[in-house]
């Protein structure tokens, strides 16, 4: 049977609605990928199964090697329906392998899809020891000359930890759909009230924390469509002219100072319409609805 | 006992009522009531007794008049009888536990439905009856009419005109049987206008106005995320559009609430079309401007809409389609719940819905244990309407299906849509439902069932659909629905011969027996995938509230 072309929007595959397998067989080249510590070789949690918790052979992420457009690269995919993407003490140990192992046979790329509330707290400290190992590993990865871009588009975005996490990579592509921010809508709620930020209101929460917004901002170097070819060719546009410089002390202070000012600028504000608006976008309302290369095209027009 | 004279005054109703607005009056309250007085005009206008009708149902709902009514003096006002569609709102219990109003004869409860059944138990509270929204609209007309009713509406004139806006819902219904039969009619409105867009209500059927501090509170009841829809829902929705609505040629029904039914809206221009169906099924809708319909709209596939009320956030969109949905002249919605569900009732050929619970003869109920949660409009449009006359070629089909071809009358489709098992594994298909208790434990008349098992026509699962109409015998109607009530304890229980002699007569038809490919069942089949997706078919005239977006 031939179906029609579902109507307007949905395009390829949704890079939101995907598991990270199915993220990571559509991204990299067709059968090119090889999965590290795959299930059948049963790496699941010890602290879940103590606390009688039913825990995923992979430990809810996925990693491996494979070509992107003919190029050599090693993959992290976070499973975000898995426990939310948290990071626990296997978890942790699969991603820190897997970037060592790059600094090992130094692929082009390591490409690191996050989908991520932040640290497994079932594990407590394990998961706390293991997200601040993945940090130091991104950056010896980073100082190995090894670019890793964070690629966030999924159902749970990057927080907590994996925002930290984030932020240390070479850089980060989003879509619209991702989110990226230290404290994720609902801590926030419970730690300062409902009235600090309503974690309800789902439209504040991309807003703040959504693609449109971390773009704006100049937060992620690029603004995708929720489609896995769009990450893919992306991806390897940008791969084709990085030049990757390592971590490097005077740089990561001008950062530094760069974000205090920005966090004086717009401090006070609750809304990312305030913020939007700050930046100079003349109808901060209608960012929402956008389309991204309406988004892209007015970004450029910014002085930012 | 002395015999009582024929009364020589026809008219006590009148006086009483002249009586209580000259009482307002001297109180110095006039048609047009400040907020901060609502209480006084309450407690003058109101008598202890009275039967009181607080507009809301799943929608709209008359909260700030709802509010005040709760806080009057239990000295003042006390053992009111509620007649009313819905009982949503915390002041509506506390109406009862603040001993205010003491008698209640509904529809529906929702969220409120645990301390209802509490008050219940305490016997704080005496019921009348839970009614379907048509037989509470009839005893309106006949022995529950309003001495006083609370309603709510968009806006006011200066004579007291009201504009509904497009949720006009119960409200013309309520005014015409208390206006008519010489109560009194108070409403509460977002704004007072000059000019109003089009009149509702006239002005002379309403006697109190009163600018409410907040708009009236409306639930977006109808909307369903696209993104939460799974295959499983989108295999039982091919299912039932190649399996009922393409064999019966289903044009006219009425979808209940639900993301099964949501997956079958969505597949309407892709699924359906493929298999060459538009313009053949799904013409004529009585609805609620579903946003997840939207693309079935755009696509041509659907022709007319009449809906009960209107949905957060369509209102752009309808009014820009208005060759699809019932617009005034001013080019807003206006909606009727009563009409609508006379359209549900007998002018549609088909119902679907879902439940919490099917028995053994197809008995439904979405009850449980400890919540009275009613019924509201779904077992008026779920059932067969015996007086119906005129016929059309699916239900006729129904008809003969049952009762042969020398059928005398055809029958209603009525569809229940469900997965075998619901949430933390509660399987769906029971040997007894929870209503059976909850009658024993609350002292009902009768068991709350949802829809009545000789009334259901078809049951769908993920294992297959049941086609009861076919079914001779209880064993055999029995077998056929443990022949699709898959891994549930019911479904276990099969006796495997009777089964396998059912689907070889095509009482029961698996996913195969329908010519259905499994595998296209993911959510790319879907026409929309998320609310933007939605947003953008409509071209933007869709506005999904807050807690629907996700940009």
């Amino acid at each position: 049977m031939n179906l029609p072309q579902p109507s307007p929007p949905s395009r390829g595959p949704s890079f939101y609605e995907a598991t990270a397998r199915q993220r990571v067989n559509r991204l990299l080249d067709a059968q090119s990928f090889a999965e590290f510590l795959p299930p059948q070789s049963a790496h699941s949690s010890p602290h879940l199964a103590l606390l009688d918790l039913p825990g995923a052979l992979d430990d809810g992420v996925v990693i491996g090697s494979g070509t992107l457009g003919g190029k050599p690269v090693q993959i992290i995919a976070q499973e975000g329906q898995f426990l939310g993407g948290a990071v626990g003490e296997m978890h942790g140990a699969k991603i820190v392998g897997l970037l060592q192992r790059a600094i090992r046979d130094k692929p082009l790329a390591v490409l690191f899809l996050v989908d991520s509330g932040g640290v497994r707290l079932h594990e407590a400290n394990a998961g706390l020891i293991a997200l601040s190992e993945i940090m130091r590993a991104v950056l010896d990865t980073r100082a190995a000359g090894i670019p890793v871009f964070a690629l966030i588009g999924g159902m749970c975005g990057a927080f907590g930890g994996m925002g930290i996490v984030s932020r240390l990579c070479s850089a980060i592509l989003m879509s619209e759909q991702g989110r990226l921010a230290l404290s994720g809508p609902e801590v926030i709620e419970t730690v300062a009230g409902v009235e600090e930020f309503d974690s309800r209101d789902r439209a504040l929460v991309w807003r703040v924390t959504g693609g449109k917004h971390r773009y704006l901002m100049g937060d992620c170097v690029a603004l995708v469509e929720d489609d896995v070819e769009d990450f893919r060719q992306t991806i390897i546009t940008l791969l084709a002219q990085w030049q990757e410089n390592p971590p490097e002390p005077h740089a990561l202070r001008a950062e530094q100072e760069r974000l205090t000012q920005r966090c004086q600028q717009f401090s006070g504000m609750r809304d990312g319409l305030e913020v939007w608006a700050a930046l100079g976008v003349p109808n901060p309302q209608q960012i929402p609805l956008l389309e991204r290369d309406a988004l892209v095209t007015l970004r450029q027009g910014l002085s930012l | 006992m002395p015999t009582s004279l024929p009364s020589s005054t026809w008219d006590t109703r009148r006086q009483r009522r002249q009586a209580r607005l000259q009482r307002a009056t001297q109180a110095g309250i006039g048609r047009h009531v400040p907020a901060e007085r609502i209480k006084t005009l309450l407690e003058t206008v109101i008598a202890p007794g009275d039967r009181v009708c607080l507009e809301g149902n799943n929608q709209k709902q008359a909260d700030f008049l709802a509010q005040a009514l709760s806080e009057c003096d239990p000295q003042q006002l006390h053992h009111l009888h509620l007649v009313q569609s819905v009982l949503a709102l915390p002041s509506h219990v506390d109406l009862f536990e603040r001993g205010i109003a003491s008698r209640l004869d509904f529809s529906f409860s929702g969220p409120q439905g645990g301390r209802l059944a509490r008050l219940v138990q305490d016997r704080r509270i005496e019921i009348g009856a839970i009614h379907t929204y048509l037989e509470l609209f009839g005893r309106y007309f006949v022995d529950l009419t309003p001495d006083v009713c609370l309603i709510t509406a968009q806006s006011a004139d200066a004579a007291g005109n009201l504009y509904t806006g497009p949720n006009t819902e119960d409200t013309p219904l309520i005014v015409e049987a208390t206006a008519f039969k010489s109560g009194i009619v108070i409403a509460q409105v977002n704004e007072r206008l000059e000019h109003l867009p089009r009149v509702d209500v006239p002005g002379d059927w309403v006697d109190y106005v009163v600018v409410a501090p907040r708009p009236n509170h409306i639930e977006p009841l109808f909307t369903r995320d696209p993104a939460q829809i799974t295959e499983i829902q989108i295999l039982m929705a091919m299912m039932t559009i190649k399996g009922i609505y393409a064999e019966y040629g289903i044009t006219r029904l009425n979808h209940g609430i639900g993301f099964d039914t949501a997956a079958i809206e969505l597949l309407l221009p892709t699924y359906a079309t493929a298999l060459g169906l538009k313009g053949k099924i799904c013409t004529h809708w009585a609805l609620n401007p579903h946003p997840t319909l939207i693309p079935a709209i755009e696509s041509g596939f659907v022709q007319s809409v009449h809906s009960f009320g209107s949905e957060v956030g369509m209102d752009a969109y309808i009014a820009a389609r208005s060759d699809v949905f019932f617009t005034g002249a001013d080019g807003s919605m206006r909606s009727n719940r009563a009409f609508s569900q006379t359209a549900g009732l007998y002018a549609c050929d088909l119902f679907i819905g879902s439940t919490l619970q099917i028995d053994l003869a197809g008995n439904s109920s979405t009850a449980t244990l400890g919540r009275i949660t009613g019924f509201g409009g779904a077992p008026n449009m779920g059932s067969d309407p015996h007086g119906r006359r005129h016929a059309s070629p699916a239900w006729l089909k129904a008809g003969r299906e049952a009762a042969g071809p020398q059928a005398i009358r055809g029958r209603k489709l009525v569809v229940q849509c469900v997965e075998t098992f619901r949430e933390h594994m509660t399987p769906v298909f029971v040997e007894q439902l929870d209503a059976w208790k909850m009658q024993e434990s609350l002292g009902m008349a009768l068991p709350p069932i949802m829809i009545y098992g000789d009334d259901v026509t078809h049951v769908v699962t993920e294992e297959g659909i049941a086609n009861l109409l076919l079914c001779r015998t209880p064993e055999e109607r029995e077998q056929a629905i443990r022949g699709v009530a898959g891994f549930t304890p019911v479904g276990l229980a099969r006796d495997q011969a009777q089964v396998d002699q059912l689907r070889a007569r095509g009482v029961i038809r698996r996913v195969d027996d329908l010519g259905i490919d499994p595998r296209l069942a993911t959510r790319d089949l879907l026409a929309a995938r998320s609310v933007k997706d939605l947003v953008r078919c409509s071209g933007g005239l869709y506005t999904p509230p807050s807690r629907f977006r996700n940009w």
